[in-house]
This record gives C-alpha cells, sequence and structure tokens, in this order.
C-alpha cells in the first residue's frame, strides 16, 4: 500500500509537469470533446496540488508508522482495525487529490462542482480518523458548514447556467463551459449574476475557510492527520480560490470590476483580521497553523480583489510560495506533535531544539517564512499585494492590511519561538525517522532557495495564469 | 384535444404541485417526530419528480425523465430507507424542542417565502412569451424559498438527523430551480449532482450514526469542545 501511494503520487506529479509543460508550449488545451480544458491557471493549481501530494506521501508513510507503533488510531493488538484504518487511508487520500485534479482541468463549471463536493465527501472520513469525541466534532461541522456552503455556490452555478442559457439558447451541452461562457460574458443577465457571484463567493468562500465561514477549519486541520490537514490547507484551499477566480473573470467581464472587487477585498480583510486575535491568543500550535491558513487565503482573495495584473500576480506567486511553506509547518508540527505526544503550545513549554535538534530549527525557519520576512520568498508576495492595493488608492485598507500582517507575525513568531527555543526542559531526543525528515529538509531548501531563484517556466505559468485574471471588461 | 394536453394546465398542475412542496416544507419545520419528517421529506421530493416529469412532458425536454428518475431513486427510495432504519437502529424517534419554537418557526417561514417571492420578482420578464423564467415565476419563488426555510431548519434543529435532513430539502430547492429556470442543467452535472447527493447523504448516515455511539446523543449543541 505504502509503494502504490509513492507512486501514485510520483505519477501525478508527473503528469501535471506533463500538463504544465504542453499549456507553456501551446497555450490552453483542451481534451475530450472539450470536456477537460487546462489553461495556464488550470496547470499552476494542479501541479501545486501535485507538488503537496507529492511531499505528502512519504511524509505520511513515516507519520502512519509512527502512529501505529504509538497505537495513536486503533486500540492494541488488533490487527484487523490497524489494517482498515491504514486501508482507508491509502484509498481515501489519492481520491481525494484525484477530485482536486478534477476541479481545476474540467472545463464544465458544474463538474467543477461536483468535484469540489467530491472534495469535502472523500475528506470527511480523513478527518475522524482518529476516531475521537472531537474528531467526530471536527467532521460534523466540517461536513455541515461546508455543505450549506456548497449548495450556496451550486445555486449560485445554476444562476449563472440560467444566465448563459438565455444568451445561448438550447445548446445547453457546453452552455456551463468555461472557455464558451467567458466569451459570452459581456451580454449576461446583470442582476442574475450578481445574485450568482454572491452565492458562489458566500460558497466557494466557505470552501477556502474565509471568515466568516472560516468556523470549521481549525478544528478539521487539528483534528486529521497532519499529511491530510497539509493539503487541505494549500492544495484545497488553491481549488476553491481557484473557483473562486473562474467566477470572478465571468463576473467582472460581465459587471465590471468594481462589484466583485469590493466584495472580495472586503472578504479578504475581514479574513486576514479574525486571524489576528486568534493567533495572538492561540493555545495548540495545529490551529495556529489554521489560522494562519486563512490569513493566507484572504491574502490571496485580497490580491484578486485588488486586482489589476500587479495584484493577481501577487496573488498566484503568493499561491504558489504558500504551497510550499505550509507543508513544510504542517510536518514540523507534526513530527513535534508525534514526539511529545501534545499539540498544546503550553504543555511543551519551551526547548524543543534540543529534543529535535533537525525539525525545531526548521520549523523557525518556516515560520520567518510563511509570516512574510524579508529573505523568504512571501514578503515578496505580500508586497506585491499591498502594491497593488496602494496603486488601487485603498489606501486605508491598505494600512489595515499592514497592521494586520505585522500582528500576525508578532503573535506566530513569539508562539513558535517560545516552543522551539529555550532550556532542555528533559524531553528525549528525538530519533531521526528519514520519513518524516527528509521531506521537511526538502522543503526548507526549497523554500530558502525560492527566496532567491524562481525557475523561469514556473514563472511564465504564474505569469500566464495572472494574465487570465487580469481581465478588462 | 384532450385536456392534459394542454400547456395551460401543466403550468397549473405544475403550480399546484410547487405550492403542496411548499407547504410540506414549512410542515417539516414545526414537525418533532422524525420518522414524519423523514416520510415528509420523501413525498416532497416524490412531488418534485412530478414537477420534473411534467416540464419534461410539455417542453419536450428528454433528459428531465431522467433528472426525475433519478430524484426518484435517491431522494424518494433510497435516503429515506436508509434514514428510517438509521433511526430505529439509534432509538431516537422525537426532537427536542427546538432553538425558536413552533408557531414563531412558522412565521419566520412566512416571511422567508415573502422574501423569496421579493427576490423571484427581479427574474420576471413579462416580454418573453414562454421562456423559461414566465414558466418558472411561481416556481421558482417557492424554490428559493425551499432554500430558505432549509437554512433557518439547519440553524434552528438540534438533531443530527433533522439537520441532514434541512439539508437536504435546501438541495430540493436547487433542484426545483434549476428545472424551473433552465429545464435542468446538462446531463452530465445532473447525475453528478445526484451521485454526490446520495454519497453525502450515506456518508452523513454514517456520522450520525457514530456521533450517537460515541456521545449517547445525537443532539449536536453537545458537539462543543474544540474552541478558539
Amino acid at each position: 500500500m505504502e509503494a502504490m501511494h509513492l507512486v501514485s503520487a510520483t505519477a501525478s506529479f508527473a503528469t501535471a509537469i506533463f500538463l504544465a509543460g504542453e499549456v507553456l508550449q501551446q497555450g490552453a488545451v483542451s481534451k475530450a470533446n472539450g470536456f477537460l480544458y487546462a489553461d495556464h491557471l488550470s496547470a499552476l493549481a494542479a501541479l501545486l496540488a501535485a507538488f503537496v501530494y507529492l511531499v505528502c506521501a512519504p511524509y505520511a508513510v513515516g507519520y502512519l508508522r509512527r502512529d501505529e507503533a504509538d497505537q495513536a488510531f486503533a486500540p492494541s493488538g488488533d490487527k484487523r482495525a490497524v489494517l482498515r484504518k491504514l486501508r482507508m487511508y491509502y484509498s481515501l487520500t489519492p481520491l481525494f487529490v484525484f477530485c482536486m485534479f478534477l476541479v481545476v482541468v474540467s472545463n464544465n463549471l458544474g463538474v467543477m462542482w461536483i468535484a469540489i463536493e467530491g472534495t469535502t465527501l472523500a475528506s470527511i472520513f480523513l478527518v475522524t480518523f482518529y476516531g475521537r469525541p472531537t474528531s467526530l466534532e471536527a467532521a460534523w461541522k466540517y461536513a455541515m458548514i461546508g455543505g450549506v456552503g456548497l449548495s450556496m455556490a451550486l445555486f449560485g452555478t445554476v444562476l449563472t447556467y440560467y444566465s448563459a442559457h438565455l444568451v445561448l439558447g438550447g445548446d445547453s451541452v457546453s452552455a456551463l463551459n468555461w472557455s464558451v461562457l467567458v466569451l459570452q460574458a459581456p451580454h449576461f443577465d446583470k442582476t442574475v449574476i450578481r445574485l450568482g457571484f454572491i452565492l458562489i463567493l458566500l460558497g466557494f468562500g466557505t470552501k477556502a475557510g474565509l471568515a466568516p465561514m472560516h468556523t470549521w477549519k481549525p478544528d478539521a486541520y487539528s483534528e486529521a492527520p497532519v499529511p491530510v490537514a497539509a493539503l487541505m490547507a494549500t492544495a484545497v484551499l488553491n481549488c476553491a480560490v481557484y473557483g473562486l477566480a473562474r467566477f470572478y473573470v465571468l463576473t467582472v467581464r460581465c459587471l465590471g470590476p468594481a462589484f466583485a472587487s469590493n466584495l472580495l477585498i472586503l472578504f479578504g480583510l475581514l479574513s486576514v483580521g479574525v486571524a489576528v486575535p486568534f493567533i495572538l491568543v492561540q493555545r495548540s500550535s495545529r490551529r495556529l497553523l489554521a489560522y494562519s491558513s486563512i490569513d493566507q487565503g484572504g491574502i490571496m482573495i485580497l490580491g484578486l480583489g485588488f486586482g489589476g495584473p500587479i495584484g493577481t500576480l501577487g496573488m498566484l506567486l503568493h499561491m504558489t510560495y504558500h504551497s510550499v511553506t505550509k507543508p513544510l509547518l504542517f510536518f514540523c508540527v507534526g513530527n513535534a506533535q508525534q514526539h511529545t505526544g501534545s499539540d498544546s503550545l503550553k504543555k511543551n513549554g519551551g526547548g524543543l531544539i534540543h529534543a529535535l535538534p533537525i525539525t525545531a530549527p526548521m520549523f523557525l525557519l518556516g515560520t520567518l517564512a510563511v509570516t512574510g520576512t524579508p529573505p523568504f520568498s512571501m514578503f515578496q508576495s505580500e508586497f506585491m499585494v499591498l502594491r497593488a492595493g496602494f496603486a488601487g488608492h485603498y489606501l486605508v485598507l491598505s494600512m489595515i492590511f499592514v497592521g494586520c500582517l505585522v500582528a500576525i507575525f508578532c503573535g506566530f513568531f513569539h508562539h513558535v519561538a517560545e516552543l522551539v527555543l529555550g532550556p532542555p526542559r528533559g524531553v528525549p531526543r528525538e530519533k531521526i525517522c528519514p520519513w518524516k525528515t527528509y521531506p521537511v529538509i526538502g522543503l526548507s531548501i526549497l523554500v530558502i532557495g525560492m527566496g532567491f531563484w524562481l525557475p523561469a517556466p514556473l514563472y511564465q505559468l504564474v505569469d500566464g495564469a495572472a494574465r487570465i485574471l487580469a481581465v478588462t471588461p | 384535444m384532450e385536456f392534459w394536453q394542454d400547456a395551460q394546465f401543466g403550468n397549473r398542475m405544475i403550480t399546484l404541485m410547487a405550492a403542496l412542496v411548499l407547504v410540506l416544507q414549512i410542515m417539516m419545520v414545526t414537525q418533532r417526530w422524525l420518522i414524519t419528517n423523514i416520510r415528509a421529506f420523501a413525498v416532497q421530493s416524490f412531488l418534485l419528480a412530478c414537477i420534473a416529469n411534467t416540464i419534461a412532458y410539455y417542453n419536450n425536454a428528454p433528459h428531465i425523465y431522467a433528472a426525475a428518475v433519478l430524484m426518484l431513486l435517491i431522494k424518494v427510495i433510497l435516503l429515506p430507507v436508509l434514514f428510517e432504519r438509521l433511526v430505529k437502529r439509534i432509538g431516537i424517534r422525537q426532537e427536542i424542542e427546538p432553538l425558536v419554537n413552533a408557531p414563531i418557526s412558522v412565521i419566520i417561514a412566512g416571511l422567508l417565502t415573502l422574501l423569496a417571492y421579493v427576490v423571484a420578482e427581479s427574474f420576471h420578464r413579462p416580454d418573453e412569451p414562454m421562456g423559461p423564467a414566465s414558466l418558472g415565476h411561481n416556481t421558482l419563488a417557492v424554490a428559493i424559498a425551499l432554500f430558505l426555510i432549509g437554512f433557518f431548519m439547519m440553524v434552528n434543529r438540534r438533531k443530527a438527523l433533522t439537520q441532514v435532513l434541512a439539508l437536504l430539502s435546501l438541495e430540493n430547492g436547487i433542484f426545483l430551480a434549476a428545472i424551473s429556470l433552465t429545464y435542468g442543467m446538462p446531463m452530465i452535472v445532473e447525475v453528478g449532482i445526484f451521485f454526490d447527493v446520495l454519497v453525502a447523504g450515506m456518508v452523513l448516515a454514517i456520522l450520525v450514526f457514530r456521533i450517537r455511539e460515541t456521545f449517547d446523543s445525537m443532539d449536536v449543541s453537545r458537539l462543543s469542545r474544540l474552541k478558539g
């Protein structure tokens, strides 16, 4: 099972690279009679999802082996229960990732909705993996809030289809295909699209965990196994933002930029703002990461809302860098949690650097990177979003944004530094597990490297995707 | 010409059935017996399948028949049977007092229906003689009302199973909106949505069962340990 998992992860990464290569050479690709469609934006999102899956796969092997030894997910001696859980993990995770791929390559916006709902359904039982009462609670919130949110998105999709139907008439098969819709968008009914976009924003915003629909996120992230949480925090977030971005383009082409941008800025800023108090007083390291991911989602939405070539480029670069940095943090937290047996910031106290000589410094490094400290790449993308804000004359909002970022940096760094640094507290040194350590080291090298150098093809991909989003009506 | 071939007759039948759907939804708001709730949901879904059939018949849209058949299989037979077995197994028959009591709930449901009519008004186009919109004006209002009342039920109810029913009836509202606005979504999307609904229903049923086993209750207000 483990080998299969690794092979499938490698294969999907290779496929994503192949897709990206094809898109870079030929522009948008369409397959299977127009059912599948990939442009730069899809290729970028697919590449990021495949990348996170690729780094999560080896980590998951080490993580689950350790859990099995600790009897964390099944009582001792019950071989069959252990096997059942492992089978569940190794079958649901690929399904989960497959749904994400379907989200980004489907041309039909209805199929895209189905695939996004599919990611929720595939991951519910991954959230209940440990079978604790709290994991049931988390899964329940996840399923219910996600279900309501996505039903709103479905209503929005129906309305979009309706307005396309009025324009395109009987040709109903292709009337939800993005490649058709984007050309016809200026002729759509304005009232319907306005209502539709609000519903879509609420719906996919729930899936992306934007405030105030974010409440499922900390619970689900702290209860799911670490590799799944890492996938949810990066790849699923990207998929939801991707879906939102597609509808954003349609709305801007139909209504002009003001309406959609103002809504996006409102929700983006709210998400960044909501994360601040919760990060400052947080007691659990996993929930800390969840609030950080709400904050990052807010920054992406804010970038999209500020719009223009700089805003969208900043948003997509942020998406890329975030997908590299966040898994690193999740893996570090996972290593620390498995070693000390708790994810509480207070109980672990400090001095983790003596017990975990590799993980702990990387954790510190990842923290600096994710909060946007200068040598690292996320500073660059956050700065770009900010520049777009000033260029769009959103002076007050941009100031608030900077204030929130500074507060988040202080809170996040304070917590992690307190956890990592300090005198030893008698926790034994970890035994190095290669499965769990090499992904951490590899990601750290990438995080440092990307601060100075972004491969040219990747930049071309991001740039091409940004051009798709930076529309003028 | 027989009377049932007259499009006017079909239109009236649809409006009548849509009204019954709305009545059933309001009944579900006040009903406290779980089994009755499940059956009301099944009847509501059955009426929706009938509406879909009627629209398919009068508009020569054969792909709506497929949607109606899926509706019948999944929401009228499969999921209600599954839920009734679940109720028998977990042995909880009655909903505890909802957050807002029955008379006020009915008033709120009425206000939401009013709101739905206001929203549906913006879709009305008198200049288009027999477009989808003119057929669906009344029906669309009912669909939006189902959607809004479904929301209200999810907030108001505390048993896990009734919340699932509320979510599914909310989905019914979207189905009605889709067939009344555009004669249904494209075939592949329709099938996909039904598949999602089926899987969601089963996943949620399992989740409800496990919550009941672990917490010895289906009361979701007990799920309050995760904070901050």
